[in-house]
């Protein structure tokens, strides 16, 4: 079985005294209805957390638009606004479920849910800390990806099946494009598990430091591009600005849910807001040391464990702002030209970089170009 | 815990199986056959290979699936009558002499590669360097650059074919300069 969150709280006292308890009472699948409880409030815990998460990051990307436009922004539901996501949730709830009559009914139910499947399934694998993890899958890398493709095939569904020419473009644009980028994000992801030597989400993490310098994007030139190639790749196939082509408001209505209304768009919204967070926390965790704390401040306690959340969602919502801020600096870019950014710059260059990880990996033994030249450096002060 | 699981999933595959047999609807099949594969994955879990169902849920449900409901949607799907042949015109030979000659060449090369990895394998490797396997993934990546190098080198061959041959289907064919 694999590490999971239940087997971080097992190696607490309390936790002893409750399953002998529990076997006293109840018998020997106490211990296993006790595992069970503990997992089941974890994930339920992670996946409301997310949920507002995602709320408030519609909120933030409208503050932040009216901030850079010189507006106000949402300021009336609560202070500052902030409540603004609940009174738009609760508005999606009291909408009319429209189904078109032309729609392909089964399909038009099933594309919301399996888009919001395809995101919360990642959540699973995302080390927020060293005991938090839903479950810490030896494959956990390869897991997010897998799982995280299933949100292409929502997008393109979901255009299929409203039965509406601009639904149907706006899919077909989103699947094209979320396979597309699919190919330099996993390749750049790959070089970092080349340094790290292993697909476990956990041991990636701690195979960097709590100092910037320890972080694998500044480990060699090759991860620093890696990083900013990763990132492109992550808006794109999230579909955020610049690349929104699935659904640009100005050519193709709302793209692939333009048919769709209440908690279904809700749905879909949530999944492309929540995809942010996983995304910029998969960058954070591959490239920028994920939930190492400096000076391994507050050890493994539940201090310790609180401050590495901490760092982790940190880094997760800068990255998170940034996306933001790219979605309302840049304009939208051409179909013609986000297919050749792709396969003509960003996969030859992941490419490269894949190899010129491994070239350094070979040659320098694996040690940061820091490393090298910290050692370079006392050698040349000793020689005097 | 584990029985129950592998149940659900083996109950999972075998419903999802049905249907896309039983369903008319061409793209309702794709549905289902995703719902078939991910119970697969959900197989290979219960049984303990992590990296093969993780394998099945990027290459089945995140590449297959998608590229099956474009050929569907590019064909027209269920509401075409005319089943038309297939479009495929006949290519000519590409490349001329030049091309052959740097094609044998890179054949060559590619054989002395080949023969140099195999005779190591041959000749024994110290295999004491590393330490014992735990993972299922190191026993994998292990056993694929040992024993089985043989048949990764060929299926990365077949893909490289495959590559060209999708690259000669879709290029576009030149207008004859003479009519």
């Amino acid at each position: 079985m694999n590490e999971t969150i239940v087997s971080y709280f097992s190696q607490f006292e309390i936790y002893k005294t409750i399953v002998d308890t529990l076997t006293n009472s109840i018998g020997t699948s106490g211990p296993a209805i006790f595992n069970f409880l503990i997992f089941f409030l974890a994930v339920f815990v992670v996946v409301n957390i997310m949920a507002v998460i995602g709320g408030l990051g519609t909120f933030a990307e409208r503050k932040i638009s009216a901030d850079m436009q010189g507006r106000i922004g949402p300021n009336r539901v609560g202070p500052y606004g902030i409540l603004q996501f609940l009174a738009d949730g609760i508005k999606m709830f009291l909408k009319e479920d429209i189904i078109p009559k032309a729609a392909d009914r089964f399909i038009f139910i099933v594309a919301p849910v399996l888009a919001l499947m395809g995101v919360f399934g990642t959540l699973a694998v995302i080390p927020f800390s060293n005991g938090f993890i839903l479950t810490n899958l030896n494959v956990g890398i390869f897991y997010l990806i897998g799982i995280g493709s299933l949100v292409g095939l929502a997008v393109f569904l979901g255009g299929y099946a409203s039965n509406s020419k601009w639904s149907m473009l706006g899919g077909m644009r989103g699947a094209s494009q979320i396979i597309s980028y699919e190919i330099p994000v996993v390749l750049s992801i790959m070089a970092v598990v080349i340094l790290s030597g292993t697909l476990n989400f956990k041991d990636l993490v701690e195979a960097q430091g709590g100092m910037p310098q320890t972080w694998f994007i500044f480990h060699n030139p090759f991860t620093f591009i890696g990083f900013f190639i990763f990132f492109i790749g992550a808006l794109a196939e999230t579909n955020r600005a610049p690349f929104d082509l699935p659904e640009a408001e100005s050519e193709l209505v709302s793209g692939y849910h333009t048919e769709y209304t209440g908690m279904r768009f809700a749905f879909f919204a949530l999944a492309e807001y929540v995809e942010v967070f996983v995304v910029c926390g998969v960058g954070a965790a591959a490239f920028l040391g994920g939930f190492n704390v400096p000076f391994h401040l507050g050890g493994d306690g539940i201090v310790g464990q609180v401050l590495q959340i901490g760092a982790f969602v940190s880094k997760t919502l800068f990255l998170y702002y940034l996306v933001i801020v790219i979605r309302w600096t840049y304009p939208r870019l051409r179909v013609d030209q986000l297919m050749s950014l792709c396969w003509k710059y960003l996969t030859p260059i992941a490419l490269f970089n894949l190899i010129g990880v491994s070239v350094w990996l070979y040659m320098f033994d694996g040690k940061s170009m820091w490393s090298l030249l910290f050692e370079h450096g006392s050698k040349a002060v000793s020689g005097h | 815990m584990g029985n129950f699981l592998f149940f659900a999933s083996a109950i999972l595959t075998i419903l999802g199986a049905i249907s896309v047999v039983l369903v008319k609807d061409i793209m309702h099949a794709c549905v289902y056959l995703l719902v078939s594969l991910i119970g697969v994955a959900g197989l290979y879990l219960t049984l303990g290979a992590d990296f093969v169902a993780a394998t099945q849920l990027v290459v089945y449900v995140g590449g297959v699936v998608i590229l099956m409901v474009f050929a569907v949607m590019l064909t027209g799907g269920a509401s075409s009558q005319d089943s038309n042949k297939f479009g495929m015109i006949k290519t000519p030979m590409m490349g001329n002499l030049k091309t052959y000659t740097i094609g044998v060449f890179a054949l060559f090369i590619t054989l002395f590669i080949i023969v140099k990895i195999l005779g190591n394998i041959f000749k024994g490797l110290k295999t004491e360097a590393l330490g014992p396997l735990t993972e299922s993934v190191q026993k994998i990546g292990f056993s694929l650059i040992t024993d089985n190098v043989l048949a990764f080198e060929i299926s990365s061959v077949l893909l490289l074919g495959s590559l060209i041959g999708a690259a000669i289907i879709a290029r576009p064919l030149k207008e004859k300069v003479e009519n």
